[in-house]
């Protein structure tokens, strides 16, 4: 499977440049049986957006999590700024300055919004152990401010909050924490246009100042042209098409995976053929 | 985890446009708002009942507001609200601790054995709480580390307990070190300060019981620790995904469940002079901490619970127990009551929960 022609630019290896804050060579993991990525090789540019698209099961959310140093990979090298980076711990990446915004949101639903947005990188009193709540609440507010989401209380638990404000909680989240590798799964799953097209803008935004790089997950081939400057595409747990999204459109990235269902279905049927033989 | 002051403000909102004409309803349904979010709070309901339960019991019998009465109340409630604010953390985290029977059948035992051995007083008690934490690592490797579940692992660890406590002691009642013990030459009672402090003294209970509720409420509420207890209990995974070191998060309340179990165990076995290794008082023991955690309003599935209520919770039942004991109510008729209590708290408690989130108090 691994040395066969797929369409699209192939690129196994990426051509990686200076200027790559990211560099993934190589990278399989398996869960059991199950091939989540055979050998998944991308790169990222500083201040770059970078798209990622690929059929549900291609092994986007798994490479997501291993470069955020949720889990670990079976084999394969990730270098960050030119040095080996080998992330213990979703703590550790976070330190070196990689963040994510996971497609399940990672949201407590007892926890409040300011509490949520803060998890794990507390603010705390001088020389207490404390938290100091209302430094939290304040800069949670900044933050949200900024997305132009607006909550009328921080205080409340977010289960009671509707799924595109949870959305931009955890966008919030990610975007507050001074990361310069921002990962997005999906962060417009769960949002209406209006809240939709805020993300993008708040992408857009980030994207000018030029400080932060972001790999993005996203489904909508329309929002990927929109928003990104570089279209990666996993099938199969391989990255088979990298492009500039000037030089791609809808139509070829339709293409692609109308090719590729074309593929597995004749690879499925081959495969009963075998079966019945 | 109960709402805070500014709630009022957006809630009373509505009621604002007409105050002069209306001047009245508006103190009467800010008043009821007021009720409302006592009512809702996580403790409210229990401080409703215990209140009530009181002032019954105080019409009723003469003596039950007595100094006498409220200094054997102590001795009902004080050391299971410290039992039962420990078991509120696990209970926080999704994990349950049976073994706390077992710790504190084990503790004194450990300590006596310890200054059988010729070590002083306060390293032994020191040593016992670190033998009792060691047991809580443990407790908390085979749960959150090699994945048995909690109720498992910790009836496991308190039969364990319980079965070393009764092979050490050959199943006999041993007379606590340092406490009240009289002096076979003089005939004199004898307590030093080490027994005053630990469980002897009136009111020891009571301080240790006030110090630790005070501490844990304001861990469970205003660190990082008890944020991460939450959030663990909340959501597994997704408290992993934020970067929660779940496995970290309980082990360290296994640890301070059990040491917290040791402590009782000594403070009671000093209090009563002697150690009795009587596994089925053990057993009830464990079960009124896990009772008075529930009624005071921490649910069983983790993600919210409440320190203070714990300890609310355990007045409750002893207050209950002592009211009935004074009453001269049959003995055979405690544990009917109190099942009774447990299961309307529940109840309050399951309403309390909807009213809460329907209404928006936090």
């Amino acid at each position: 499977m691994a040395d066969q022609v797929l369409p699209g630019e192939i690129v196994v290896a990426p051509t990686s440049a200076d200027d790559d804050v990211l560099r993934v060579e190589h990278l399989a993991k398996r869960f059991g049986p199950v091939t989540a990525l055979r050998d998944v090789s991308l790169h990222l540019k500083k201040g770059e957006v970078l798209g990622l698209l690929g059929d549900n099961g291609a092994g986007k959310s798994t490479l997501v999590k291993t470069i955020c140093g949720f889990q670990k990979q079976d084999s394969g090298q990730m270098w960050l700024h030119g040095e080996a980076y080998e992330p213990k711990s979703v703590e550790q990446a976070r330190a070196l300055g990689v963040d994510v915004v996971y497609q399940d949101l990672a949201l407590i639903d007892e926890l409040s919004v300011y509490q949520n947005m803060f998890l794990c990188r507390e603010e705390r009193m001088p020389r207490l152990p404390l938290l100091d709540r209302r430094r939290m609440k304040r800069d949670a507010r900044e933050a949200l401010n900024e997305i132009g989401i607006n909550l009328p209380r921080l205080d409340v638990p977010v289960a009671r909050l509707s799924g595109g404000q949870r959305q931009a909680i955890a966008v919030a989240r990610g975007v507050y924490s001074q990361a310069d590798i921002l990962l997005l799964d999906e962060p417009l799953a769960a949002m209406g246009a209006k809240e939709g097209a805020m993300i993008l803008e708040l992408i857009a935004r980030l994207k000018q100042e030029g400080k932060i790089s972001i790999i993005m997950i996203l489904h909508n081939y329309v929002h990927v042209l929109e928003s990104c400057d570089r279209v990666n595409m996993i099938v199969d747990g391989v990255i088979a098409m990298d492009k500039p999204t000037a030089e791609t459109s809808v139509e070829e990235l339709t293409a692609i995976v109308v090719d590729e269902y074309r593929r597995a279905r004749e690879a499925a049927q081959a495969e009963e053929a075998a079966a019945r033989a | 985890m109960t709402g805070t002051a500014d709630s009022d403000v957006s809630e009373a909102e509505p009621a604002g446009g007409s105050a002069q004409t209306r001047g009245a309803p508006r103190a009467l349904a800010g008043a009821w708002l007021l009720v409302k979010r006592f009512l809702t709070m996580r403790e409210g309901s229990i401080t409703i009942v215990t209140i009530a339960l009181a002032i019954y019991f105080g019409l009723s019998l003469p003596v039950f507001f007595s100094v006498a009465n409220l200094q054997t109340l102590l001795t009902y409630f004080a050391w299971l609200g410290i039992l039962a604010a420990g078991e509120v953390f696990l209970m926080i985290n999704g994990e349950i601790d049976l073994s706390i029977g077992g710790v504190y059948l084990f503790a004194p035992l450990v300590f006596y054995e310890v200054v059988g051995g010729g070590i002083p007083f306060v390293p032994s008690v020191i040593i016992t709480l670190i033998v009792c934490m060691v047991i809580g690592l443990v407790n908390g490797i085979v749960t959150a580390v090699l994945g048995v579940n909690s109720f498992i692992t910790t009836l496991g660890t308190l039969f364990t307990l319980e079965g070393m406590t009764l092979i050490i002691s050959h199943a006999e009642q041993l007379i606590m070190p340092g406490s009240a013990n009289t002096n076979t030459t003089t005939g004199a009672t004898e307590l030093g300060t080490f027994g005053n402090i630990f469980g002897a003294g009136t009111y020891s209970e009571l301080v240790w019981a006030l110090v630790i509720v005070v501490i844990l409420q304001i861990v469970l509420t205003r660190t990082r620790w008890g944020l991460h207890t939450i959030a663990v209990g909340s959501n597994k995974v997704a408290a992993a995904e934020a970067g929660v070191k779940v496995r970290l998060v309980v082990i360290r309340n296994f640890m301070v469940c059990s040491t917290l179990a040791g402590l009782v165990g000594v403070l009671e076995a000093m209090r009563s002079s002697s150690i009795t290794p009587d596994p089925g008082a053990a057993n009830s023991v464990l079960l009124d901490a896990i009772a008075a955690a529930v009624i005071g309003g921490t649910l069983l599935a983790g993600g919210s619970g409440t320190v203070v209520g714990a300890l609310i919770g355990a007045l409750f039942l002893g207050m209950l127990q002592d009211g009935l004991a004074i009453k001269g109510v049959n003995a055979d008729y405690l544990d009917f009551y109190l099942g009774i209590a447990i299961l309307i708290a529940m109840l309050i408690n399951v309403y309390v929960g909807r009213t809460r989130r329907r209404s928006g108090v936090g």
